[in-house]
């Protein structure tokens, strides 16, 4: 376990490593300067901007003062927000992607097991074709379009919830409800086809057959057993959770990192985007490592498969 | 059944959720508070480090300087109780009103605008607006390394006399006043908070009309609360004007619908659909859309017809209404309508200018131009690549002048839309055929944007020269800089010579469409250097 888990890590770095190098260098090639004012700038007063902010030195050169100060966990300061350290921007702006992700995905994956599992049990009955119909759309209706819907009607015309902003529980619920979306989605048809598996396999019928009832054969056996394998999208469903995020923050307005995300990307500010990059690569890696992990010790098959591997 | 239970559950615990929110929703503020969105963060107080419109707008009205710049460009005593100009118009002395405060309980000084303004210029601050301090005394030597930025022409004598020498007259100085570069900094507060200076609302000091509360310097909501140390403080009449930052203009609809908001900016499908509403307000920008032709590159550009049968075949009507529909106007010339006044008339410089070839719409009369200018250049057809922002905006307008030029017989334009940081750096190194360029004007003269097509303008991309408006600039600056009459008659005289020789084509001229609360009066908008001043607004 120990070896696994130091090489898991291992190669975790490496993956870290590369995708900020990568990033440095397309982050590089794109156009334009970070300057705001730039189209009132001449080339020599351009010139001397970049030279107080370090940008005129060979990419070599940054690079590597880029590295040495990453790895000590220094984003350096933003260039969009004069003087304000990239740690700072992130500290700040975390707590609210936060608590929308973790609640997105929480009220997608509950209602997903639920969905999923009706719809196992009542397989080929309007349930399941009702929540076939539902998981499709969840899949297929991107969050930004369910973000401007919810938006309209439940903020707008209903007074519900606020229409935008952030601030106390009741802003939180649209933006975790578009989010919430895709995770609902993935998880109903996953549960739905394990569980129909699960059911038709012997040990139901042995359950069935010792004259369990009915819920209890669903409970204890068939749901338990059909969730195991779950663990293997939440890394995949955090990635959609993050990426959905830019877009839904940006439309409800919430101080978010996926927000200031692609903010900084616009305006080149490039110790800004190297600092969440490497934030929301950190947190995939380490998802996803998590979920290796955790599945390793409920399915004992997968962590021997890691060790001869 | 288990899952029954979870479901009533979850049903109970959405229920609950749409009570909660219900009970949290509140009523129409009070008379003398108000809530306005931003479309982008507040990403600086710094008067030295400031580059974008909410910056700019924030700081006009906590931080106050010299003047402050009334409706119509007037120029009103704000620190200043008294200017002096010598006769060569290169030096000015302003006795600094006695008593005024910084929130922190100091008095701002004469020694806070040099401290300021050395800051500013200092190579070390970086500022992206230094350039503006150009004809102040050794600004351009200090911005070309060649003077210590504590040799720039501003000194104190005492704490309330502030003397000012330039190294030319600059005819628009009292103007400069009145923008947040040349605003006073306590020294003081610069120094106590170092690098956090002006990058929260706690790590500033306020002299204006407001200060600012609950920023923390990446948040996306603040507001500006009247400042009861202010000098002119009963003249104030909002208590609070609240700030949100929405970027999606159809939340910032939906939240002005809701009543969350007084006054939000709309985008041209929004126009569409609020042109008619009581609460549609619309403010022309100092700002210019225009085309220019890389003479430098593609000789036929050179040729006078060719330019103007190019700009002759844009219906600028029909293009700002059917296809922009934003709110901007077609433009007549480069000089945004609303700058800047005749000194003698009070007539409006675009209106003056009024080269009308410039911008009328003659498609026969642009195919017969075209054609003798292919004769000229012994050119069969006209190939060309028309360059412009990746934008909404830039693809819809793209598209349209390919549509109307191609109405020309022989012309035919291949289009690229890049990113605006591309554009501008494409511009700038010669890569493009014609390119849809933009200027904003600084300040309220029309020399901001004039003395861009000067020949030895470095922004001044498609290389158009002309002896005679070269000439013309130069007069405006030095010669006639100190007599307001010759010196207008020299500027009008150049935009009439780069319209008529077609140097750049100009398009159209932006607009700010907002939605606003009809009981908001009192907001002075100026197209130039401050947008916004919010001192004298009030509620009705």
């Amino acid at each position: 376990m120990v070896r696994y888990l130091a090489r898991r890590i291992f190669y975790l770095l490496v993956t870290l490593f590369l995708i900020a190098s990568v990033t440095f260098f397309l982050m590089k090639l794109m156009p334009g300067t970070p300057l705001n004012n730039q189209a009132k700038l001449t080339p020599s007063q351009i010139k001397v901007i970049y030279a107080q902010y370090g940008l005129n030195k060979p990419v070599w050169q940054q690079y590597l003062s880029y590295l040495v100060n990453a790895v000590h966990g220094n984003f350096g300061t933003s260039f969009q927000f004069n003087n304000q350290p990239v740690s700072y921007l992130i500290g700040s702006r975390i707590g609210p992607s936060a608590i929308i992700g973790g609640q997105g995905m929480l009220l997608g994956i509950v209602l997903g097991i639920i969905t999923g599992s009706l719809s196992a049990i009542r397989k080929n009955t309007w349930v399941d074709a009702t929540a076939n119909i539902i998981s499709i759309l969840g899949m297929s209706i991107p969050s930004f379009v369910l973000a401007i819907v919810l938006q309209y009607y439940l903020g707008l015309k209903l007074q519900a919830f606020p229409v935008a902003g952030w601030g106390g529980f009741a802003s939180t619920v649209l933006p975790s409800i578009a989010l919430a979306a895709n995770p609902f989605a993935v998880t109903s048809r996953f549960v739905r086809t394990e569980m129909v598996d699960v059911m038709g396999s012997d040990y139901i019928e042995l359950a069935r057959a010792k004259g369990l009832s009915e819920n209890g054969v669903v409970y204890h056996h068939a749901l338990r057993n059909s969730l195991i394998p779950l663990v293997t999208v939440i890394g995949p469903l955090a990635v959609a959770i993050m990426t959905g995020s830019m877009v839904v923050e940006n439309i409800f307005s919430i101080p978010g990192i996926g927000e200031q995300f692609v903010k900084s990307i616009l305006v080149n500010d490039y110790p800004t985007i190297m600092g969440v990059t490497m934030l929301f690569s950190g947190l995939l890696c380490l998802v996803l490592l998590i979920t290796d992990i955790v599945y390793g010790l409920i399915d004992p098959r997968i962590r021997l498969a890691g060790k001869e591997g | 059944m288990k899952f029954k239970t979870v479901g009533k559950l979850g049903a109970v615990a959405l229920a609950s959720a749409f009570i909660l929110a219900a009970c949290g929703n509140k009523g129409a503020d009070s008379d003398k508070s108000v809530s306005f969105q931003e479309n982008s963060e507040l990403a600086t107080l710094d008067p030295s480090k400031v580059t974008d419109v909410v910056g700019m707008t924030q700081l006009g009205n906590t931080e106050e300087g010299l003047y402050r710049i009334g409706k119509d460009n007037k120029i009103e005593n704000a620190l200043a109780t008294s200017t002096k100009v010598s006769d060569n118009n290169k030096q000015y002395t302003f006795t600094i009103r006695k008593g005024t405060k910084w929130s922190n309980g100091d008095t701002v000084t004469a020694k806070d605008f040099v401290y300021s303004w050395q800051r500013t210029v200092n190579p070390k601050t970086a500022s992206q607006y230094a350039y503006i301090f150009s004809g102040i005394k050794n600004a351009d030597k200090i911005a070309a390394g060649k003077a210590n930025y504590k040799t720039l022409g501003v000194k104190a004598e005492g704490n309330d006399k502030l003397v000012v020498s330039l190294d030319r007259p600059i005819p628009y100085f009292k103007l400069l006043m009145g923008m947040p570069q040349f605003f006073p900094q306590s020294e003081k507060a610069v120094e106590k908070y170092g690098s956090k200076y002006g990058t929260s609302a706690s790590t500033t000091v306020y002299n204006g009309p407001f200060k600012l509360e609950g920023w923390t310097g990446s948040n996306l909501s603040w507001k500006l609360v009247k400042n009861n140390t202010y000098w002119d403080k009963s003249a104030v009449k909002m208590d609070k004007i609240n700030y949100q930052v929405v970027k999606d203009s159809g939340t910032a609809v939906n939240m002005y619908n809701s009543k969350k908001l007084d006054r939000v900016y709309i985008n041209g499908d929004q126009v569409k659909n609020y042109k008619n509403s009581k609460d549609y307000l619309k403010y022309l920008m100092a700002s210019t859309f225009y085309l220019e032709f890389n003479e430098k590159k593609d000789k036929y550009f050179q040729n006078e017809k060719i330019r103007e049968a190019l700009s002759l075949a844009v219906d600028r009507s029909q293009y700002t209404n059917k296809v922009l529909g934003d709110g901007s106007v077609p433009a007549t010339g480069l000089t945004s309508a609303g700058l800047a006044k005749d000194p003698k008339t009070g007539k409006d410089f675009a209106k003056e200018v009024d080269v009308p070839s410039a911008s009328e719409y003659d498609l026969s009369k642009a195919k017969k131009l075209m054609a003798e200018g292919l004769k000229e250049e012994g050119l069969k057809t006209l190939n060309f690549q028309l360059l412009s922002d990746d934008t909404t905006n830039g693809k819809a307008t793209t598209e349209f002048l390919q549509a109307a030029w191609e109405k020309i017989p022989n012309v035919k334009v291949s289009l690229s839309n890049i990113p605006f940081k591309n554009r501008l750096a494409n511009s700038a190194s010669g890569k493009f055929d014609v390119v849809v360029s933009a200027w904003g004007a600084d300040f309220s003269d029309p020399i901001s944007f004039l003395q861009l097509f000067t020949s030895d303008n470095s922004l001044n991309n498609g290389k158009w020269k002309n002896a005679e408006y070269d000439k013309l600039i130069n007069a405006a600056n030095t010669t006639d800089a100190g007599k307001p009459e010759a010196r207008w008659n020299d500027m009008k005289k150049a935009e009439q010579i780069l319209l008529k020789d077609e140097g750049i084509a100009p398009l159209y001229q932006q607009a700010y469409s907002f939605l606003q609360r009809d009981n908001i009066k009192g907001i002075v908008y100026n197209s130039a250097g401050l947008n916004f001043n919010f001192k004298d607004m009030y509620v009705k």
